[in-house]
């Protein structure tokens, strides 16, 4: 399965990824009809500063996901592409924000009036299958590959699961 | 081989698909006392409010046994475990064998035992049956009492009022609402909001007593001789681990069934999981019962690895992770929220945060009114390291999940 792969060292915090993703979902996909859209479309990926590192996050698509175990009302599921997400599954989401409690990476938003946690959909693939974050990143610090193409060590530069690190009730 | 589950709840199906998957030549069997497929339990409250229908808070989709090849014997209780014999014994007489076994059969509520309390118009809340009959009752009902001022208990009183029943008065034993979840300070806010849905409480007291039966006024008695009338009566006092069956058949038994990191029971080829065993609490190292949807799952799916013949290991988890939101009030409660080490508390309107800490760690926080990014804050008290540089981001409330990456 194609992830999006952080290279933080090419990262310039310009934020592109953040507002492709808003727009991306807002009604109109399109920039300046977003703006005045009555609620304003909420983007699913987050630019931090950690030291002197910018690095873009967004949901990881955890293979054992904790916001899929912590679900109690089965929402929270995993397409058979293996994308991670609370729209279109077995049940409704009702905002009881167990998944936001349990998400390491902390990309799992509260949308408290519409009582829905709204994260990454990859619901924005183009023509190409490109999510519009990576499509967005002038400065390639956002790719969109399979994994497994990656050698080790190549792999070692991009972040790779925190979850599966910091889980502590696996093997 | 015949792997056989006892229950349909959360660590019950959980661990039916996780051997099914691995395990494609293995007979699967699930037996529940209750009726139908499984059903998303911490749903029921919107059944008795009248929101949801039963079959809408089904937790599988429509023909999931079928295609899992998984047979589910509903509606037929297990009354005895045979060890030795590998063997378990239904209600109507039949008898099932098995390979493996896997006790997931749960909690009950509590009742106490106050006179009365077996009265009808008394309800505990656990099954979506009790839910679709207590709500039936309280849309004839002008006024309800609910004992206890827990999660359950909260989620009741909300749904309650939802059903119209005009008087609804929540007797709490503490001092203020969800002890085991907020202080003082965090449960004011979820009250304020309980309360301007018209919901009363009064604090410090429980219930001595229940009187009246279907004909006649039903009243509930109070500790200090007061009497609330009570058209219907729920109790919430917390749930004591379905253990039953193992104990009889000799197996250890503590806070819950005895379990080892391969979620073995001390019985030789059975396993149990989810609220009716017992865990030890990663932040304390105490032994406490598992009462959490999520503890379930996770014990489910490792259960039914190790059935499966894939050993993995359970370690200790954290055993407090409350996530709710009553009306337009969310809040978050993980880990060690008694603060009797350092604490840091923020208010502003009706937004409030505390973190606790001790020797540099964080251990456990409370999140009221604005919850966003309190899974890095879990992740931290999960982690359990030093926090050095980064406790000042967390005063700040500017921490990251990037701030972890290179924390080492
Ligand atoms: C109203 C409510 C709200 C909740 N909200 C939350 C929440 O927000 N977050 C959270 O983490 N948790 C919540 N919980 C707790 C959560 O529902 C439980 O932790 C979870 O359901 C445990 O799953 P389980 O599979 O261990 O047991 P259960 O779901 O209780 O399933 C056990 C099954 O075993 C069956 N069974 C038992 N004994 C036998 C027998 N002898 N023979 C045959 N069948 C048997 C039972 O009928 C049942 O179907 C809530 C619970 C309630 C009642």
């Amino acid at each position: 399965m194609k992830e999006v792969l952080v290279n933080a060292e090419r990262c310039l915090g310009c934020r592109s990824c953040e507002l492709a993703c808003a727009v991306a979902h807002s009604d109109s996909k399109n920039l300046l009809s977003a703006l005045g859209e009555e609620k304003k479309p909420l983007k699913r990926i987050f630019v931090h500063q950690a030291r002197d590192k910018k690095i873009p996050l967004s949901c990881r698509h955890c293979e054992e996901a904790p916001c899929v175990d912590a679900c109690i009302t089965g929402a929270m599921h995993r397409t058979p592409e293996g994308v991670v997400t609370n729209v279109g599954g077995p049940a409704e989401c009702t905002g009881c924000w167990m998944c936001v409690m349990v998400c390491p990476y902390g990309v799992i938003r509260s949308d408290k009036e519409r009582r829905l946690a709204v994260k990454c959909d990859r619901a924005c693939l183009d023509e190409v299958e490109e999510p519009e974050c990576v499509r967005a990143c002038p400065t390639g610090a956002l790719v969109f590959a399979e994994v497994d193409d990656y050698s080790r060590d190549r792999r070692q530069r991009f972040l790779v699961c925190l979850a599966r690190s910091m889980d502590t009730s696996s093997v | 081989m015949h792997l056989v589950i006892i229950g349909n709840g959360a660590a019950g199906i959980t661990a039916a698909r996780t051997a099914r998957e691995l395990l494609p030549s293995a007979r699967v069997t699930v037996i529940s006392d209750e009726p139908g497929p499984a059903y998303a339990r911490c749903l029921i409250p919107e059944v008795l409010a009248g929101d949801r229908d039963p079959r809408s808070i089904s937790f599988v989709p429509p023909g999931f046994y079928r295609e899992h090849r998984i047979s589910l014997l509903s509606g037929r209780l297990v009354v005895s475990l045979d060890a030795v014999g590998r063997r378990l014994t239904l209600e109507d007489g039949e008898t099932i064998s098995y390979d493996r076994l896997l006790v997931a059969t749960g909690a009950s509520p509590v009742l106490p035992d106050w006179p009365g309390a077996d009265l009808p118009g008394v309800f505990t809340l656990r099954t979506v049956a009790q839910a679709a009959t207590a709500g039936e009752a309280a849309r004839r009902c002008a006024s309800a009492v609910v004992a206890g001022g827990g999660l359950v208990s909260l989620k009741a009183a909300w749904a309650l009022k939802r059903c119209g029943v005009a008087e609804v008065t929540v007797v709490v034993k503490s001092p203020h609402l969800l002890v085991r979840q907020l202080d003082e300070q965090g449960a004011a806010l979820v009250q304020r909001e309980l309360s301007r849905a018209g919901i009363k409480f009064l604090f410090g007291l429980d219930l001595a007593a229940i009187t009246g039966g279907a004909g006649g006024r039903r009243q509930v008695e109070l500790e200090d001789g007061r009497t609330l009338p009570a058209g219907l009566v729920l109790v919430g006092k917390g749930v004591r681990p379905n253990v039953q069956l193992v104990r009889r058949a000799g197996g250890r038994v503590g806070q819950g069934i005895t379990v080892n990191e391969r979620l073995e029971t001390t019985l030789p080829g059975v396993y149990a999981a989810g609220d009716c065993v017992e865990v030890q609490d990663l932040l304390t190292g105490a032994k406490t019962n598992s009462a959490l949807w999520t503890l379930a799952v996770e014990q489910g799916r490792i259960a039914g690895c190790n059935m499966a013949g894939r050993p993995r290991r359970y370690s200790p988890p954290l055993t407090r992770l409350y996530a709710a939101q009553f009306g337009s009030v969310p809040f978050v409660s993980v880990g060690d929220v008694r603060g009797d080490g350092e604490t840091a508390a923020f208010q502003k309107d009706r937004v409030y945060r505390k973190l606790c800490f001790r020797e540099d760690r964080l251990v456990g926080f409370i999140m009221v009114g604005w919850v966003e990014r309190a899974g890095i804050y879990t992740a931290l008290v999960r982690r359990g390291r030093p926090l050095g540089r980064l406790k000042q981001k967390l005063l700040d409330g500017t921490v990251s999940a990037a701030d972890l990456m290179v924390m080492k």
